[in-house]
């Protein structure tokens, strides 16, 4: 391959240069480097028309025409959004731990792009390609929570505390879902590297005749995608869980008293959380960039566009629930997670258990 | 080489991270400071090839243990100058504790020097720490693990006794019982005669 | 294996940068005009009166802390699941005996009403 060879003269390029022990240094340095702008340029793209599409797919739902008066169709509205915020005062109130308060947003941000690190977007296209990948993505996404709290403590606000301890109470309950969630799928897959999780799906009975998509996860494991999807709706303080938000009862939760690029900081979060949980649902339970069925027309598309248009779908899904549901009620949340979820990922973890000591087991 | 460089790096981190802990003024400060010696241990751990626990020391002491800390310290109302009167009191005690576990420390680090702790050995590149650990706790270890649950147990009623107060002031919805109400228990129809004026 | 983790140590630090160039650059492009009535906190209309930081109630420790015990839980599922097919059916008992006990905590955590939120 091109770019196989292209890394080759790199690394020889560099070691002839620098010699042998800082050569290969700087070279997986530069190509990580380039790699995570790689990832983190176009996904905060991604995050930008995101906002846009949620805004045109709602407004459609609702019969309107959506954001259209910058640029054609309103495509230059999410720049027209980040240079206004790019502009405006960064506030700090009189009574707010300054150090937390500017702390808290960037808390926000570092894991739902951290946690990219580890995604599988191809076979062999990974940047990190460890084998604990799944035990990763877990640990970072328990981390979101700290940028929501720090934030409604530091703000030293009634609304922006409320919200931050709602919010927590809630991330909380949710991760453990997803946790004993996920604790399934990696059953069935026998690794915690997710690009062996993404492979393991290729593997079975329909997926010889060449009906891959019959061999994914999402089958057998359809009650743990709903829990892990869900939990993923409920972990990001989407609709129907905003109460953190909760406009009509607390304004804004945690960030009422940020502006400019610190609010900024925790819309972009949210939404590439969004996009993270979507992506990871896509690789835990939907075949990550396997196409549906192996046949010449359906791998026109590249695997990674598979990987894309999956994606998309999810996201999609996302900003659907949002237009269809009324907000939870908190103590309804708090029920659905603790009584629901966790009895029901135990019966499952128990159940495919069982099942995969018996001869039946399909996932050999 | 690299590894030494970035063991005294993350070290230097640790300690740091680790006095501001104890120095810091404000409560909250101190456990954000403490969620980086973790961060900076998971590291220390990392490069002793100890892939499983140092994730897991991020999922449960960063991403769960700290999440406790830092709801109590952030609605305790702690008042730190009270917290600091007894500091001259308590000092010889704690003089008396570090000192002890600064001596088991150094008796676990000498031990290299004694030949006891081994090093980490080379492994493949598709050598899995984690299954490595779970084909022998669950097997072999299996007794530790069965008390690993009944302490887990234990700490579950604990913690309810402990913090558990039924609240006498408060009105709740009970939502399954609004699912179930019928329409025969809230409406009764009567039929009344017509009056006839 | 150490050589895979260092991009997501590079990873985080990008992350982090992320996070400081947009705030940095707020700060320098935005105005910067303090204001007593501005830099209040927001309270629908009326002075603040009290310190914003108040007690709260003891179920959300309650929350946390069992939050922690089940984060446990997962902690020592994962490498249980990651070996299921090698360690065989006694591995798979005793998995099943630890979740039997702790399921009978989940139960008495249940039936006391530590999961109703009032």
């Amino acid at each position: 391959m091109n770019v196989t060879a292209l890394l080759d003269t790199l690394l020889a390029f560099s070691e002839s240069k620098l010699g042998p022990l800082w050569g290969p240094a700087t070279y997986e340095l530069v190509t990580s480097a380039v790699f995570i702008v790689l990832i983190v340029a176009p996904l905060m793209l991604c995050v930008a028309y995101l906002t846009l599409w949620e805004r045109k797919l709602i407004g459609w739902m609702q019969i309107r025409i959506g954001p259209n008066r910058v640029g054609p169709l309103g495509l230059l509205q999410p720049i027209a959004d980040g240079v206004k915020l790019l502009f405006k005062e960064v506030i700090l109130p009189t009574n707010a731990n300054k150090a937390l308060y500017i702390l808290a947003p960037m808390l926000g941000i570092m894991p739902a792009l951290a946690a990219w690190a580890v995604v599988p977007f191809a076979p062999e296209v990974v940047l990190a390609d460890i084998n604990a990948g799944l035990l990763y993505v877990i640990a970072l996404t328990s981390f979101g929570v700290y940028g929501v709290i720090i934030a409604g403590w530091a703000s030293n606000s009634k609304y922006a505390f409320l919200g931050a301890m709602r919010s927590a109470a809630q991330m909380v309950s949710y991760e453990l879902g997803m946790g004993f969630a996920l604790v399934v799928v990696l059953m069935v897959s026998g690794s915690l590297n997710l690009s062996d999780i993404v492979n393991a799906q290729g593997r079975g009975l329909f997926a010889s005749k060449g009906l891959h998509f019959l061999s994914w996860n999402w089958l057998p494991l359809a009650p743990m995608l709903l829990v892990y999807f869900i939990s993923g709706v409920a972990e990001t303080n989407r609709a129907p869980f905003d109460v953190v938000e909760g406009e009509s009862e607390i304004v804004a939760g945690h960030m009422i008293e940020y502006s400019g690029m610190t609010f900024a900081l925790f819309f972009l979060a949210e939404y590439a959380n969004m996009i993270l949980i979507s992506t990871l649902t896509a690789v835990m339970f939907f075949g990550g960039w396997q196409a549906p069925i192996d046949s010449a027309l359906f791998n026109l598309l590249p695997p990674f566009g598979w990987l894309l248009a999956k994606v998309f779908v999810i996201v999609s899904l996302f900003l659907w629930i949002r237009a269809t549901f009324p907000r939870y009620r908190y103590d309804q949340i708090m029920r659905l997670g603790w009584k629901i979820f966790i009895p029901l990922t135990l019966v499952w973890i128990v159940f495919v258990g069982a099942w995969m000591q018996t001869p039946w087991n399909i996932w050999k | 080489m690299f590894e030494t460089a970035v063991f005294y790096a993350f070290a230097a981190i640790l300690l740091v991270a680790g006095a501001c802990v104890v120095t810091a003024r404000n409560p909250v400060h101190a456990a954000m400071f403490l969620v980086l010696a973790f961060f900076t241990a998971s590291g220390i751990w990392l490069l002793l090839r100890a892939e499983f626990l140092a994730i897991a020391l991020l999922l449960v002491y960063v991403g769960a243990v700290m999440v406790l800390f830092l709801f109590v310290v952030m609605m305790l109302d702690i008042n730190i100058e009270r917290l600091r009167e007894g500091f001259w009191k308590n000092l010889p005690l704690a003089v008396v504790v570090g000192g002890i576990m600064m001596a088991e420390m150094a008796a676990v680090l000498a031990g290299r020097y004694f030949g006891v702790a081994p090093r980490p050995l080379a492994r493949a590149a598709d050598y899995s720490n984690t299954k490595e650990l779970g084909r022998l706790i669950y097997t072999d270890y299996a007794y530790a693990f069965e008390i690993a649950a009944a302490i887990l147990l234990v700490a579950i009623v604990a913690a309810i006794a402990l913090t558990l107060r039924g609240r006498k002031d408060s009105r709740r919805q009970d939502p399954a019982a609004q699912v179930r109400v019928r329409r025969s228990e809230r409406v009764r129809l009567v039929s009344m005669p017509a009056d006839k004026e | 294996m150490l050589a895979e983790y260092f991009p997501i140590l590079l990873f985080i630090l990008v992350g982090l940068a992320v996070g400081v160039i947009p705030v940095v650059l707020g700060a320098l492009l935005g105005p910067h005009r303090p204001d007593p009535e501005k830099n209040s906190p927001y309270e629908c209309g009326f002075e603040a009166f009290e310190d914003a930081r108040m007690k709260f109630d003891v179920r959300y420790y309650l929350v946390a802390i069992l939050f922690i015990l089940f984060d446990l839980e997962i902690a020592f599922l994962f490498p249980w699941a990651a070996v299921l097919g090698e360690i065989g059916l006694f591995g798979f008992v005793s998995m099943m005996v630890f979740l039997a006990i702790l399921v009978v905590g989940f139960v008495y955590e249940w039936k006391k009403g530590a999961l109703e939120w009032e």
